[in-house]
């Protein structure tokens, strides 16, 4: 079995060495072939997890973190190198996408992310590294339920969104009751318009594809009805009762608020299956030190708050950590800014990224992924995605418009951009963009802390007596407790501990030339660390007696372990 | 008028005696709450229905009694909540001789209204009544780490002078900011600087500081609770929060409850918010900015007058002042549910006057108040007297344990419940029947000619309360008031559609609504939400 194992492998070798030649960046023969320009159902994402798992059974493991609502496993896979450490002692990076459910390429840029890194491991000095002193927890969709549906079923580009729970939207008693209808079946949920004397807009003469509004005082030729669909339950609307409507994204338990004031929001914090399962993964984790959610779309790097009212939450200390992480993104991806939710996006109550950070004391993103400004890389506004359409997919992200005989309206036509066009990157420009975005997450995963016992000093005090001082380093941008983390006390104190020797005393020195120090009375030999700041140090002094051998060990939720013998 | 009816109602429920075997002589364990609440549904089951929700991190049921007749679950309701609070017993054993009050006496209620009886909502905590060791506890068996430094459940109370409850401890330390208070020396309380007093003592709840962090029993058994879990001003951080708002599965299993049901239009809450001894203050700035921290105005309005009826019927007076605390229940009914909330505890500690020869309570101090209150009504057993004891944190001090009794302050002794319980339960049942009730009236029918007809009709709220609150038009969890106007299949619409949503009716208000219909012969009428009931009609075009 083993020996077939290898002979199969040595003939892929020999082949590729005839036919392939490495690219730089990109993962070269890899175990587990992946085309990253097309999109895939839960079922598909779901196979390469477990494709990638079997592969690299020392660097991948899949599991299930709970079910939706309509049942399907959410899926984790958690990258590490397991030969080195405890994953869930590592400082670690977590990583979902597809919150709402038409918002996909967060998928399969969080399973590019797995999928490079395990397949790198072997090649790559720094992913190495990286692998053995960090953990990456990805999920790469938290919605596979309406994922499917935005795939399987008739929707619009921005269609579900929600989740599969069907709500009465209007209050009349009913639930879902008046949902899209998919007239031309095929598939998207395009543009009804209707010819009409009184109409304001008419086709663009050079590009039929286009209604445009007339000027004042000339005459039109068609009018806008809105979405494909009819009145279903004879209340005079039209698609106004589908799928949801609730917002996934207003469901954390960070200043959450309800529907009247945050739309969207459901019952209760994590009332909704698929991120109460993340919520509970995010509990029994604290070693997550950062975090990114995918969105789509609009090219952005955003950080919280996503409510003016919660402005205070994101103090100095801790917006001085977002903005050297979210600068260096801006430099890895090109057309992306780096952005506060509230200010430049709009009001969000009960957000994932809020909840992270102010709930878990976790630095998070979340990146709008595509922008207009990747068709032709440079911002040439909206209306470029005619002439991309029609020069670089040769019209295939379209629907031209036809007639078609509506039971209200009559004689109208359909037409307009499919779902798949205008939020999700085309195919050719999906690999690459998921590749910038897994840089920035990757760079926000190295700078989680790193801890070690740099030195350790002692100095005879004289009658049997010993002072010990041990430095403990921090050698990454980010400190084991964020300032809201050290405001709520979130996450417990850092431990560092000496065993081996009969401790007296314990301290932390503040400042070695004055010899101030804060001593802590009670159990010296495991001294509290509110925390190890990023890019410093913090001093650990003991008062010992006797010669005894001894060692030192760091215990951080968020920094991991580290220990030091003599 | 309703003061005889009053009088009248009181004089039947002396007559209609519960077994004694049920009511016992002291506030009902968690397995007699069970047994009451079986016994209901054993000798009413056509009128009501008995459902565990779930059960606690502590593995007790939560239970809730639906009290109704045929349809329930479509006509308007009102929630009655018990035990909010796991050391207020009185409301538990309220929402109890609610239920029992109005299955034996006030059935006819239930012809046009529900009820959804929740008698305890902390039941991990209210055990600690029962157990060996009381205290007056919040929080239910979820483990919490209420310091925060890494440990949980590493520093509770201890019981120093082996009572079997849990006081205060003073020690007598220059260093400390407390003294005796003047008109009772029994009491402690913080020396007035502003005044020239200084401290003698330091007090503290009685235990020893185990994890040896200068803290005394601030990481005890007792994990998150109920009362202070909720969205509305949710407390972040605090001991007994919880890591977010709403995290406990007893919390969860109701709401999820309540949300399904959408003809609950009032929330009844026996606990310590109290909006109807004094309503609820409106503020113009809380109501108008986003995020909502007043009552809104029309709303005000209401409470103001529920508040005064309230008053008119419950004989106690000088309520202590309880708008809500953070997280509570109370208020998160209202402003994130949208529902019309009403909170009491029910019963209050009276004021009393000195007797002879006593020092005047001069700052009207309540721990002094009770006690005076106490001994004018001959209750005794509440005061551990202050009593030395070794303490290992306090070497070579004066320790002295003692104190008021846990749970006396908020429950009176259960022989003395009649009273209030009989005052409350004709209050709710007054309040059941304000709720909003949907009639037709003035149909009409005007003929236009050629086959047309004009049909004009009123809906009207014969209930005093409005169908929706200020606060619920804006909550998605009260559905529209809809109006359907049903057709034969040789009727059309000439204007008007078969299908209206009206926003809101007002406290015996209506709505006024027309159609033009071509063609002849019958058509239905029907109005209403599940929290206001429906209300059919029917007429014949000529």
């Amino acid at each position: 079995m083993l020996c077939g194992a290898l002979a199969f492998v040595g003939l892929q070798g020999a082949n590729a060495q005839e036919k392939i030649f490495r690219a730089a960046g990109t993962p070269h023969q890899p175990k587990v072939e992946v085309s990253w320009n097309r999109y895939y159902t839960y079922e598909g994402v779901v196979d390469i997890m477990q494709k990638i798992a079997k592969a690299y059974p020392n660097l991948a493991k899949v599991e299930s973190i709970g079910k939706s609502y309509e049942g399907r496993d959410i899926m984790l896979i958690t990258v590490s190198d397991f030969a080195t450490g405890n994953p869930d002692r590592k400082p670690a990076m977590y990583i979902d996408g597809n919150i709402h459910s038409n918002e996909i390429q967060g998928t399969e840029m969080a399973l590019y992310t797995a999928w490079y890194l395990t397949e790198s491991f072997k090649d790559v000095e720094f992913i190495k590294e990286l692998l053995k002193e960090k953990t990456f927890y990805i999920v790469p969709t938290i919605n596979p339920d309406a994922r499917n549906n935005y795939m399987n079923e008739p929707n619009t580009a921005s269609s579900p969104r929600s989740g599969m729970i069907v709500l009465d939207n209007d209050g009349d008693g009913e639930a879902g009751e008046d949902r899209f209808d998919d007239l031309d079946g095929d598939n998207h949920i395009t543009m009804m318009i209707r010819k009409d004397p009184n109409g304001r807009f008419i086709k663009d003469p050079n590009d039929p594809r286009r209604l445009v509004p007339v000027a004042p005082g000339q005459k039109g030729e068609y009018e806008m009805l809105g979405q494909e669909g009819i009145d279903n339950d004879g209340d005079g609307y039209v698609n106004e009762d589908g799928i949801g409507y609730y917002d996934p994204n207003r469901d954390w338990g960070w200043k959450w608020q309800p529907d009247y004031i945050q739309r969207g929001a459901y019952k209760y914090p994590f009332s909704l299956p698929e991120n109460r399962a993340v919520m509970e993964f995010v509990m029994k984790h604290p070693n997550i030190a950062g975090g990114q959610s995918y969105h789509n779309s609009g090219g952005m790097l955003l950080r919280g708050p996503g409510a003016e009212e919660d402005l205070a939450t994101y103090n100095r200390d801790d917006v001085r950590i977002y903005d050297a992480l979210g600068r260096k993104g801006e430099e890895l991806i090109p057309g992306y800014r780096y952005l506060v939710v509230y200010k430049d996006l709009y009001s969000v109550f009960g957000g994932e990224l809020d909840w992270f950070y102010g709930g878990r004391g976790i630095y998070t993103f979340s990146n709008e992924l595509w922008t207009s400004y990747l068709m032709y890389n440079e911002n040439k506004g909206r209306d470029a995605q005619y002439d991309f359409d029609k020069d670089l997919l040769f019209g295939d992200a379209f629907v031209p418009f036809k007639s078609y005989n509506h039971p209200q309206f009559g004689e109208i036509e359909i037409g307009g951009f499919k779902k798949n066009f205008g939020r999700a990157h085309p195919g050719f420009l999906l690999e690459s963009d998921a590749h910038r975005n897994m840089a920035f997450t990757i760079y926000h995963a190295y700078h989680t802390p790193r801890l070690s016992v740099q030195s350790v000093e002692e100095k005879d005090l004289g009658g049997g007596l010993k002072e010990i001082t041990a430095i403990i380093e921090n050698d990454r941008l980010m400190p084991t407790h964020s300032s809201q983390d050290l405001k709520y006390k979130i996450e417990r104190p850092d431990y560092v501990s000496i065993s081996g020797v009969k401790v007296v005393t314990g301290m932390i020195v503040e400042n070695e030339d004055f010899n101030r120090v804060s001593e802590q009375k009670n159990n010296p030999e495991k001294m509290q660390v509110a925390n190890i700041p990023g890019n410093s140090i913090v001093k650990v002094r003991w008062i010992v007696s006797g010669n005894a051998k001894y060692s030192i060990t760091v215990d951080s939720a968020k920094g991991g372990l580290a220990t030091w013998s003599k | 008028m309703k003061k005889i009816y009053l009088t009248c109602w009181l004089a039947l429920f002396a007559l209609v005696c519960l077994p004694a075997v049920l009511m016992g002589q002291d506030y009902p364990t968690n397995a007699q709450i069970t047994q009451r609440l079986k016994a209901l549904k054993s000798k009413y089951p056509n009128l009501t229905d008995l459902k565990s929700l779930t059960k606690t991190t502590g593995g007790k049921d939560i239970w809730v009694l639906r009290l109704g007749k045929g349809d329930a679950d479509n006509k308007s309701a009102i929630a009655v909540v018990g035990g909010v609070e796991g050391f207020h017993l009185l409301g538990v054993e309220m929402s109890l001789r609610f239920a029992e009050s109005v299955l034996a006496n006030n059935a006819d209620v239930l012809d046009e209204a529900t009820f959804y009886i929740f008698p305890n909502m902390s039941p991990d905590a209210y055990e600690q009544y029962f157990a060996a060791l009381k205290y007056e506890r919040r929080g239910n068996a979820t483990p919490t780490d209420d310091d925060r430094d890494g440990s949980v459940n590493e520093d509770g109370f201890d019981d120093l002078n082996k009572d079997g409850v849990i006081t205060l401890m003073r020690v007598k330390d220059a260093t400390g900011p407390y003294i005796m208070h003047e008109a009772d020396e029994r009491i402690m309380i913080m020396a007035n600087k502003d005044k020239g007093e200084a401290g003698q003592y330091l007090v503290t709840s009685e235990g020893v500081d185990q994890d040896k962090d200068g803290h005394f029993n601030e990481d005890g058994e007792g994990g998150v609770a109920f009362n202070k879990s909720f969205s509305y001003q949710f407390p972040y951080f605090t001991p007994g929060s919880g890591e977010f708002p709403v995290s406990q599965v007893e919390q969860r299993a109701m709401l999820d409850f309540m949300y399904e049901r959408f003809n609950i239009h009032t929330i009844f809450t026996f606990g310590p918010g109290n909006n109807l001894s004094s309503p609820w203050k409106y503020n113009a700035q809380g109501a108008r900015v986003r995020v909502v921290t007043s009552v809104l105005s029309d709303d005000a309005k209401l409470n103001a007058l529920l508040s005064e009826q309230y008053n008119k019927t419950i004989s106690q007076k000088n309520a202590p002042s309880n708008p809500g605390t953070d997280g509570d229940f109370l208020q998160w009914a209202y402003f994130h549910f949208g529902k019309l909330s009403l909170g009491t505890p029910g019963w209050w500690v009276p004021t009393v006057k000195e007797a002879e020869g006593e020092k005047a309570n001069a700052d009207k101090n309540e721990e002094v108040n009770f006690l005076r209150w106490a001994t004018q009504e001959g209750i005794n057993d509440v005061f551990v007297p202050w009593t030395a004891v070794q303490h290992p944190d306090f070497p070579g001090k004066t320790v002295e344990v003692g104190g008021i009794k846990p749970f006396v302050k908020y429950n009176p002794p259960f022989a003395m419940i009649d009273g209030a319980a009989a005052e409350h339960n004709a209050y709710l049942v007054s309040l059941a029947k304000m709720l909003p009730s949907l009639e037709w009236i003035d149909i009409k029918q005007e003929s236009l000619g050629n086959g047309l007809t004009r049909v004009t009709a009123k809906l009207r709220n014969k209930g005093q309360l409005p169908t929706h609150t200020e606060m619920g038009k804006r909550s998605r969890w009260l559905r529209k008031v809809r109006v359907d106007m049903m057709l034969n299949d040789k009727q059309s619409f000439i204007a008007g559609q078969g299908m209206t949503l009206i926003d809101a009716i007002e406290g015996n208000g209506f709505v006024e609504m027309s159609w033009v219909v071509r063609g002849a012969g019958k058509v239905n009428l029907k109005g209403g939400a599940a929290h206001t009931g429906f209300a059919t009609a029917e007429l014949t075009i000529k």
